[in-house]
């Protein structure tokens, strides 16, 4: 085991640096000039030309990756072109609102799925189950952006219950921290809630028609534990993996949604910066996204360990 | 096999609690005592403030973060006439060749120091370093030179009338005075420290780049006697803190007006006027009376724009009231306009306007088009599909240009691409271009030598290198013109000329309503730049 996660921490390092390139180059290479943007529009081409001397954006794009290059295994993500301030600083002003609104969307959409996908398998073909199906359709089928203004529209400006956009930190209290995640997490979790309802109803549907299963209805196993301890904790592995997936969605839609919920976090930081061409910035929110889903794919390997006692590394 | 599930849902409580801690955390530390709100604006402006050094860049944000922690040494009023602000007393000699300016008693900068002659000096000098209007004045000028801690003085070549209106201009950079420390930074690299004496304190410790900017009411300000009017007169502070919130989404800003949760929106989505104006909770003001007006450049460098033909064929091609509607819509806010100048400001003339009056004439644009010896080669139109103005139009100009049978190919992109492209010398087969479309200030147009556009010093020049001596000629003489009558008279002889040799063309001029919230009186209307000085709460 412990081979094993040395050696996916190894390609996890391969991984990133891949991305680094990657990124790097897809970025330098696509049109886009950050100079220009800074300068404003009124700017003569010898203002930005000065621009992007004092930016060293004229320097060859090979010194350029390496200066890049070499920060970032000092620990240094850089320093973005408008602001001035240290990308590692910006991400960590940012990350609370994202992983706020990760950990909620993540905690609902797995609640309210299993409950959902359990309940269908167990009622296959009835009306809970043709209602849980075609809710979950709806679901994956809406954009995100969508479902947020609906959202907004229904709750914050006609019924006024939950503010439009912004951020609370929890140390303000627990209601307008959560007060102002309730939208958003709803608007990203329900593609979510879609994904993992149906392929836990698929994977609960195999289980349910094992032998074991009706030998424990036949042993007199109540239902609420036959479905949610025995069934459910069979059916794992493909579920786990699905939950696994989910987040690199997760990852895209919390862009989005942070952008129509005005939440700070480093989605909506990472596309400001995209459409300003701050270079270190998307370079370092890249890195860190890549990094994160190669660890959540790792800790999902890990976790077919717990749930199916036949996988070894 | 249970023990160990029940173990796991403890970590997982633990780990819970520990990330729930973990997320609170932050906010408790940087948790601050801030004013009420009733006395805080929190306004979401037209975009996200990336460069905080007003004189660096031409950005139009960072013009609006300067006006609240800088002051100007002259304004221009509601009347567009440019007014003392921090000076009290100016004058010229005979030869109006010496000029001399006396700051007011008692101006000091928010960290309690007074603002003095080599302050202003220092900052007179990065400022015209950065400018265009600045760059042009400081050709006349033979040195700026300190007489005392208050008084200082313009030694000029030549007789420069432009000269004070370039110091109170609102046609970005403006000239804010900084402390000299600040202002003896290198023109090409920007500031790191925001102190000003205008009536508001740049708040660090609150603002988090690209989430929202503070700005508490500066106690050292000292305002002018005068009423306010524009960027002149008194500019009282009547609320402890203002914020401007980044959001981007416009629909998400509406929202939040319409529920109150921000009280000031600058630029409402256009398409939803209409459903703003039935909100009684609201209101709609045009506070930028000049508005913008949507422009076409053309490259000079390249065929066929670099016959004066195939430009003159876009004069007539081109009608403006299906650029401005097909984007505006409402008529109560856009109108047509020859002026070169822009329409609703002092330099607003009709000379040679013929073409506007016929256009627009395909015909007519064809019979040039041929003359210029156009033969299909392909006109690379750029398009930047992110912006709606700029998206409409370029589907209207490469339309009109099909149909009198221009082979036109449209290359799409952001306006960072197209920012990019523009800069590029090339011809359009190899990395150029031959047309793009952008917008500029009503107010920087209005103004031949503040609006870099108006320069046609070839390769030099703004963006498709126009070239044309007499253009040059004349803005010089404008410059140096005294009296507005003089101006106006100049900016005939410039309009006439421009319409000959077409340097672009104008696309249609309008304004943006602004939105806020009932309670917000005292707002006032300037272009250039959004004052937050005056404003109160009910």
């Amino acid at each position: 085991m412990l081979a094993f996660i040395i050696r996916r921490l190894f390609s996890t390092l391969l991984v990133m640096g891949l991305v680094g390139v990657f990124i790097f180059l897809l970025l330098h290479l696509s049109p886009g000039d950050p100079a220009a943007i800074i300068a404003g529009d009124n700017a003569t081409p010898a203002q930005i030309e000065a621009i992007r001397t004092s930016l060293g954006l004229n320097d060859p794009l090979h010194l350029q990756f390496g200066r890049w290059a070499v920060r970032v295994l000092n620990g240094d993500l850089g320093i973005s072109i408008f602001s001035n301030v240290p990308v590692a600083t910006l991400i960590g002003q940012r990350v609370w609102p994202t992983l706020s609104l990760a950990l909620t969307t993540i905690v609902l959409a797995v609640v309210l799925a299993l409950t959902a996908g359990v309940l269908a398998a167990w009622k296959a073909g009835s009306l809970l189950d043709r209602l849980v199906m075609i809710l979950s359709v709806v679901g994956f089928s809406v954009p995100v952006f969508v479902v947020g203004y609906l959202l907004i529209y229904l709750f914050a400006i006609t019924l006024r219950w939950l503010p439009v956009q912004g951020y609370t930190p929890l140390a303000e209290g627990l209601w307008p921290w959560a007060s102002h995640l309730v939208l958003p997490s709803l608007a990203l979790g329900l593609a979510y809630v879609a994904l993992i309802a149906r392929i836990t109803r698929t994977a609960m549907l195999d289980v349910l028609a094992e032998d074991y299963m009706r030998t424990a209805r036949a042993k007199g196993v109540a239902t609420g534990p036959m479905l949610f301890k025995h069934a459910l904790k069979s059916a794992g592995v493909p579920i786990v993996t699905v939950v696994g997936i989910g987040i690199a969605l997760l990852i895209g839609g919390v862009v989005i949604t942070e952008t129509v919920f005005n939440l700070p976090g480093i989605g909506r930081l990472v596309v400001d910066a995209i459409s300003k061409r701050d270079y270190p910035i998307i370079q370092g929110v890249i890195l860190l996204f890549s990094g994160v889903y190669v660890i959540i794919n790792l800790l999902v390997d890990l976790s077919y360990t717990l749930l199916d006692p036949r996988i070894r590394y | 096999m249970t023990r160990r599930a029940t173990t796991s849902r403890r970590r997982f409580l633990q780990t819970g609690l520990a990330a729930g801690a973990a997320v609170a955390a932050p906010g408790r530390l940087t948790a601050q005592s801030a004013p009420p709100a009733a006395k805080t604006i929190r306004a979401v402006m037209h975009g996200d403030l990336t460069v905080l050094d007003p004189i660096w860049t031409t950005a139009n944000m960072s013009a609006y973060h300067g006006a609240m922690l800088y002051d100007t040494l002259f304004g221009i009023d509601a009347n567009l006439d440019t007014k003392p602000q921090m000076v009290s007393k100016w004058g010229a000699s005979d030869d109006k060749k010496t000029w001399t300016f006396e700051l007011r008693d008692g101006l000091k900068f928010s960290d309690g120091s007074a603002v003095t002659s080599e302050d202003v000096i220092a900052s007179l000098k990065r400022w015209a370093a950065r400018d265009g209007a600045g760059q042009h004045m400081m050709q006349r000028v033979a040195d700026i030179a300190k007489k005392d801690d208050k008084t200082f003085q313009f030694i000029l070549k030549e007789p420069y009338g432009y000269l004070v209106d370039a110091l109170g201009k609102t046609s970005t950079p403006l000239c804010y005075i900084m402390r000299k420390k600040e202002a003896e930074t290198n023109p090409m690299e920007k500031i790191t420290a925001y102190v000003g004496s205008g009536p508001f304190i740049f708040n660090e410790t609150e603002t988090r780049q690209g989430v929202r900017y503070v700005y508490d009411r500066n106690p050292n300000y000292v305002p002018r006697a005068e009423p306010p009017s524009g960027l002149a007169g008194g500019k009282v502070a009547k609320v402890d803190r203002v914020m401007f919130e980044n959001m981007a989404d416009s629909q998400t800003a509406l929202a939040a007006l319409q529920a109150g949760e921000i009280d000031f929106y600058e630029t409402p989505p256009v398409d939803l006027i209409g459903q703003l104006e039935g909100d009684g909770n609201l209101t709609l003001e045009v506070l930028n009376k000049t508005g913008n007006i949507g422009w076409l450049r053309m490259n000079f460098l390249h065929p066929p724009f670099n016959n004066v033909d195939a430009r003159r064929a876009m004069l007539y091609l081109l009608d403006q009231e299906d650029f401005v509607k097909a984007t505006f819509g409402n008529p109560k806010y856009y109108k047509k306009c020859p002026s070169n100048f822009g329409c609703g400001v002092p330099m607003e003339n009709d000379a040679n306007t013929g073409w506007f009056k016929e256009a627009p004439n395909p015909a007519k644009a064809k019979e040039f088009l041929q003359k210029s010896g156009y033969k299909g080669e392909p006109i690379l139109l750029m398009q930047a599909t992110n912006i709606d103005f700029m998206r409409n139009a370029a589907d209207l100009v490469a339309g009109a240009l099909r149909s009198i049978g221009a082979n036109v190919q449209v290359a799409s992109s952001d306006w960072g691409g197209v920012v990019n492209r523009r800069a590029v010398k090339a011809p359009p087969d190899q990395g150029g271009w031959n047309l793009f479309i952008t917008w500029a200030d009503g107010n920087a147009v209005s103004n031949p030598i503040a609006l870099a556009g108006h320069a046609a010093t070839g390769e030099k020049a703004w963006f498709g290198w126009p070239s044309d001596a007499k253009n040059e000629e004349l803005r010089d003489k404008w410059a140096l013109a005294g009296s507005l009558a003089e101006k106006q008279q100049i900016a005939r002889e410039l309009q006439e000329n421009a319409w000959n040799f077409v340097p672009h063309v104008w696309l249609g001029q309008w304004v943006a309503p602004t939105a806020r919230r009932k309670n917000l009186t005292g707002m006032l209307a300037v272009p250039g730049v959004v004052p937050f000085w005056n404003v109160q709460k009910a």
